[in-house]
């Protein structure tokens, strides 16, 4: 035990500022491999940051729930007889078991298979088999229920978790600034962003930071991982879609912003292809996103793809596009559990679903041209890095180091880089290297 | 067992094998032809629920797969780019196709209930599996079939990896 201490001790002191220098632009392979690091992410990264659970319109009913993951630990997002939301350790206080097995459904109560100790929807126990010839009635079961999540917060209706009492606000560890760009799609939508059908689940054998880096902006990728698609004639030429990348404080980072007034227009290209109820979805869209949020808001339309950190990336072009949530599950340091959630507007037109549904499918998850691709490359680096010589090199993070104040466009928030950059990346490890360390700054 | 069309499992059956030997031999444009143009393949996503197990995607919610034949032709001349990287170079697969029922369809199809069990060797990884079963819709076409509609629904919940192969 005394020798476990010392080396996380050893690690945090010394270790991680050399294997990590966003200054020059070096992430060391061992971040990717090491099982201590992994270990101390999980406490140092996944219990003092938000992580998303579920959306409210998942659990629209006292009694509604759905289990998720808040770094390995499992949990329950349950509803309440009172509308409250309750996030609850999946663990039963006796013996550990999860006491709910199911991705999602409706309970009056969690009941653990083992010895049938009984939980509430506010994970209250309830009840406990022979309590008076197992327990002589002396059991408190008032300090048994289950393990509360103590910080859950909402925002636009989308669940988030966070094991730090002391946490800054959802709103304030998202930041306006984030959150100016993803209430475009949020308020754009004519009726609700819901989501359109069960999670999505696959692994990849791939630390889970390779998969975070890349959305929170890795623009540079595109154009080789995803030569495919521009090949067929899925895409058009890559800068013709988007031009900047921005990154914001607490590690989030997002890329493929299109220039004011780029994105309207191709979607008002592709409407077309649709008919006349969606070239006016198209103005209808945009139109609510220039009512309710403003002009230059209105100007953006289409905002690109993003992470929140630690490992909850979104994607989300035109309006045509439907919303997709990826969060990158850790599971162990070289595996990731991918859970990917669809959202699009109730309000749209039929046609318009159909589209965003089926496009998302075959474009962004399991066995989406572009998602199969990312994840080939994610399991080549981890494989590599198995090696005492690959596992050990300083990786190259330096592209655009030193010209990180170049771009500025009017009116657009965050910390703006060109379509092509490493900035973002260098944002998300600054920010794992304060949370692992323990320091400001 | 009357609801069988028994008369016609031994060709359908043929039908299928020969359909999986053409996706092991990698003789993709050949494989395609066995669709029918306007042909859907779907594959729902699986739930783990406690009262209605065996529950997945409804139609009108997303899937793991919904596309028609147009989009498996682009996968296929996605491949041929040399830049398609989770099949750069080919997986080996392998599709054993068994317990074939064949029964009355809408219209002039008949549906072929199938199980599958697909590996997939990849590079120089253990290799995956991925089990199910399908519902094809086929028509008639001269002495053999095509197939309308493909529906996959896979017994994993969690797949193994990203699917980059045709099941």
């Amino acid at each position: 035990m005394a020798t476990a201490l010392m080396n996380h001790a050893e690690i945090e002191t010394d270790d991680l500022h050399r294997l990590v220098d966003p200054a020059r632009g070096i992430v060391n392979s061992r971040v990717f491999n090491d099982p201590e690091i992994y270990q101390r992410e999980l406490t140092q990264i996944f219990m003092k940051t938000w992580t998303y659970v579920g959306h409210v319109a998942q659990i629209p009913n006292a009694g509604d729930y759905v289990t998720a993951f808040i770094g390995e630990d499992g949990v329950i997002v349950s509803r309440g007889r009172g509308g409250d939301i309750n996030v609850l350790l999946n663990s039963c206080r006796h013996r550990g078991l999860a006491v709910c097995s199911s991705d999602r459904g409706n309970a009056r109560l969690f009941r653990c298979p083992y010895h049938g100790w009984t939980y509430g929807r506010d994970g209250a126990l309830l009840g406990v088999p022979k309590m008076q010839e197992a327990y002589h009635n002396e059991l408190d079961k008032a300090s048994h229920g289950l393990v509360r999540v103590p910080r859950v917060e909402i925002y636009r209706g989308f669940i988030f978790a966070n094991w730090d009492y002391g946490a800054v606000s959802l709103e304030d560890y998202l930041g306006r600034d984030m959150l100016w760009y993803l209430d475009i799609p949020m308020v754009g939508a004519l009726g609700n962003l819901v989501p359109i059908g069960p999670v999505m689940k696959f692994r990849m054998k791939a630390n889970w930071k390779l998969a975070s880096e890349n959305f929170a902006g890795d623009d540079y990728h595109v154009l080789s991982t995803h030569g495919s698609a521009f090949r067929i004639g899925f895409l058009p030429d890559y800068d013709q879609l988007a031009d900047y990348t921005a990154n914001f404080d607490h590690g989030h980072g997002m890329g493929d912003i299109p220039k004011p007034g780029r994105a309207i227009e191709n979607d008002r290209g592709m409407a077309q292809m649709f008919g006349p109820d969606a070239a006016t979805y198209v103005e209808a869209f945009n139109a609510r996103v220039r009512e309710h949020l403003s002009e230059r808001q209105a100007d953006v339309h289409g905002i690109g793809e993003g992470n929140i950190f630690p490992n909850l990336s979104w994607i989300k072009f035109g309006c045509f596009h439907a919303f997709g949530l990826l969060q990158w599950l850790p599971k162990g340091p070289d595996e990731v559990e991918v859970w990917q959630t669809t959202f699009f507007d109730s309000g749209a037109p039929q046609s318009v679903k159909d589209y965003a549904r089926s496009q998302m499918s075959q474009e962004n998850a399991a066995a989406g041209i572009f998602g199969q691709d990312d994840g080939e490359n994610f399991e080549r680096i981890s494989e590599v890095l198995r090696g005492a010589v690959c596992g050990k090199q300083d990786l190259h993070y330096a592209m655009g180091l030193g010209h990180e104040d170049e771009v500025k466009v009017e009116g657009l928030p965050g910390r703006l880089g060109p379509h092509y950059t490493e900035a973002n990346h260098r944002n998300f490890y600054r920010y794992w290297l304060q949370l692992m360390t323990g320091r400001e700054g | 067992m009357g609801e069988y069309l028994l008369e016609l499992r031994p060709e359908v059956e043929a039908f299928l094998f020969h359909e999986a030997l053409l996706l092991d031999d990698l003789r993709f444009d050949e494989w395609l032809a066995l669709f029918a143009d306007e042909a859907r393949y779907w594959m729902p996503i699986a739930e783990t629920l406690d009262y209605d197990q065996s529950r997945v995607s409804a139609e009108g919610e997303w899937a793991l797969v919904e596309e028609t034949k147009a989009f498996m032709a682009k996968r296929l001349e996605r491949m041929k780019t040399g830049m398609a990287f989770a099949e750069q170079p080919r997986s080996r697969t392998r599709h054993y196709v068994s317990n074939v029922l064949v029964s009355v369809g809408e219209g002039e199809t008949v549906i072929a209930r199938s199980n599958i069990l697909v590996f997939q060797g990849r590079r120089d990884r253990k290799g995956e599996f991925f089990a199910g079963y399908r519902l094809d819709s086929l028509v008639r076409h001269d002495s053999s079939w095509l197939i309308t509609e493909r529906r996959v629904f896979l017994d994993q919940r969690v797949l193994p990896r990203a699917l980059s192969v045709f099941l």
